[in-house]
């Protein structure tokens, strides 16, 4: 099991990375995410195996209903971004820098 | 199978390494897409393989669709795969920087040794775990359902919301 | 925006605030910090303008990272120990990564980029949103755990956030911005006091809600945006201004005012712990803070009328007072008697 979680892991973490070091694209940073919410629905899925306990499942389903609805919010601020900026840029969204 | 769910991983962080290697946006989705192949095969490995099913159909039919749509609307003129320097370069610090946080993350989590046996659910004639836990929803986990339920229509309204002003403010119409 | 979904969306956010602060299962406390974040991006965008998109396209990316870095912490948690409740945590190395994560949602000091970003994009009592009723589902979270996070980590990130508030907000124009840097201090000390004394901790988060929302509706009734126009401000009401002096010196902390007791209790605490150097450290970094609120009195109304003011007029001399404003300005200013009773509770 240890692997496992060492596996999974590192998936995480080379996505937040991707997210945190995201310079072009707004959609790649929104694949990164994706990529995160992917890997933590793999991580609890193989714990609530492990564990033999059916009732997580249910927990593990509001998991991908709330991983939706975050896409789904991530791509409509695309659209819109795309709209007020003109492209889907990253930098582009430097009206605000301090 | 442990060397099969083992190898079913190794292929899910390279597929994440992919996304994250920051290519063009096709790339990336075809990235994620070979990730969530495999995250279903490494579910089927570890014994639940409803969910799996639910994760690869979730993923690859709904949310895969539109984020084609949405990637085919931030086009690029020059797409950069993996092999163009920027983003090999971003796949070599990237992976020298997970040996690094790997490392440390393995040091600090896995007390034991490396390869186990993993844990299977029951056979087919008997009530499967993940089906059972998936339909508890419907019975008495109904908080999880009603609260799922509540966050997909304020998920509607956000969306409508967000995507709504035309008038204001908007440079082209896309 | 229709006043339906308005109403829709502010239902969703106080019902998830009140799930997360409910809840034992983590899945459940992080559900309500999604549903949170969620509603909380139309009433940002409301505008709709390049500005309002953008704040809150950076306000869903570090909500959406910092929930995630949530999720996965006390999931490697339940790993671990196969726990999944709140409360019945155990210090280990997921915490750590858990704090980060909490702090990232708070805008505490090394995350705290996108606060005064987003404070610019939005309106001002969206901002009045965020930096009060938004602080208060990751902070019941952190005040569930006090014990088995990391304390070194959190009084250094309080410390840190305490000085990066008051040197950030030094050279800031516009009001807005200034209010999100005095946030990011003040929530330093809520932080900071939370290992020692987290009664202490809910004391300052109470007073600070306080004394914000105050600000806010002065804000908002004179409709400030920048420094400069606090210049003409004082024709449109010249006691609210002074009030309003009043309010930002209570926020730094001077005596007789509301905004010393936290203060004060939280130093005599210090001292009692023998934490002599941290409490110099906090009451130092305070006058980071205190200077910038004193240069929003100063052109308040230190510049008086007969002064030349390079500033046009404003012409809409008409202000919308708040129903709330004057009991708050009351409490605002002069809670400081309530102090022994403070102490009598603690």
């Amino acid at each position: 099991m240890p692997t496992i979680l060492f596996n999974l892991g590192l998936a995480f973490m080379t996505s937040m990375m991707g997210l945190s070091l995201q310079r072009s694209h707004l959609i790649s940073a929104l694949l990164c995410l994706e990529g995160m919410m992917l890997t933590l629905f793999l991580m609890l899925t193989t714990w609530a195996t492990e564990q033999q306990s059916s009732l997580l499942f249910s927990a593990l389903m509001m998991l991908l209903t709330l991983s939706a609805c975050g896409a789904g919010t991530g791509l409509s601020l695309l659209v819109t971004t795309t709209r007020t900026h003109g492209s889907s840029n990253m930098n582009n969204l430097n009206l605000l820098q301090c | 199978m442990t060397y099969a769910i083992f190898l079913f991983g190794l292929c899910f962080v390279f597929g994440l390494l992919l996304v994250a290697s920051n290519p063009s946006p096709y790339y990336g989705v075809l990235g994620l897409l070979m990730a969530s192949a495999v995250g279903g095969g490494f579910l089927v490995g570890v014994g639940s393989s409803f969910l799996s099913v639910i994760l690869f159909l979730i993923y690859s039919g709904g949310m895969l669709v539109v984020f084609a749509y949405s990637v085919a609307l931030a086009a690029d003129f020059y797409p950069e795969a993996w092999g163009s320097r920027s983003v090999a370069v971003n796949l070599v610090v990237f992976l020298s920087l997970l040996v690094f946080v790997g490392s440390g993350f393995s040091w600090g989590l896995s007390k034991k040794g490396v390869g186990e046996e993993t844990v299977d659910f029951g056979g087919i004639s008997l009530i499967r775990g993940d089906f059972g836990g998936v339909a508890i929803l419907y019975d008495f986990g109904c908080s999880v359902l009603v609260v799922s339920g509540w966050v997909l229509l304020v998920a509607l309204f956000v969306v409508l919301e967000l995507t709504r002003g035309q008038s204001r403010g908007s440079l082209r119409a896309v | 925006m229709h006043p339906s979904i308005t109403s829709l969306l502010l239902i969703a956010l106080s019902t998830s605030t009140i799930i997360t602060m409910s809840s034992y299962h983590w899945m459940f406390a992080w559900a309500g910090l999604e549903i949170n974040m969620l509603s909380m991006l139309p009433l940002i965008s409301k505008e709709h303008h390049p500005r309002a998109v953008e704040a809150t396209m950076k306000y869903f990316m570090t909500q959406a990272a910092a929930s995630a870095m949530l999720i996965f912490a006390s999931t490697i948690n339940a790993w671990q120990t196969a726990q999944w409740d709140i409360s019945l945590l155990t210090p280990s190395t997921p915490m750590m990564m858990l704090t980060l994560a909490i702090t990232m949602k708070l805008g505490l000091a090394p995350f705290h980029f996108w606060l005064p970003e987003v404070s610019l994009g939005t309106t001002n009592s969206v901002m009045l949103i965020i930096t009060t009723w938004q602080k208060l589902a990751p902070l019941a979270i952190i005040i569930l755990l006090h014990n088995s996070l990391n304390h070194h980590l959190l009084t250094s990130l309080g410390l840190l956030s305490m000085v990066v508030g008051g040197w950030g907000g030094m050279n800031q124009l516009q009001i807005r911005k200034i209010m999100a840097y005095s946030s990011i201090a003040h929530m330093g000390w809520v932080v900071m006091i939370l290992p020692k004394a987290p009664d202490l901790s809910l004391l300052y988060l109470m007073l600070y809600i306080m004394l914000n929302l105050t600000m806010f509706l002065i804000i908002i009734s004179t409709a400030l945006t920048k420094l400069t126009s606090l210049f003409s401000t004082q024709n449109k009401s010249f006691p609210m201004m002074i009030l309003m002096a009043l309010t930002l010196l209570s926020m730094g902390g001077l005596p007789p005012m509301t905004g010393f007791l936290p203060k004060w209790l939280i130093l005599q605490e210090l001292i009692y712990q023998h934490q002599t150097q941290m409490a110099t450290l906090a009451s130092l970094s305070t006058l980071l803070s205190l200077f910038f609120y004193l240069r929003l009195v100063f052109n308040a109304f230190l510049t008086t009328p007969p002064n030349t003011s390079n500033v046009t007029k404003n012409w809409r001399n008409q202000t919308n007072h708040h129903i709330l404003l004057p009991q708050m300005m009351i409490l605002s200013l002069m809670l400081l008697i309530i102090t022994p009773l403070v102490i009598s509770l603690f």
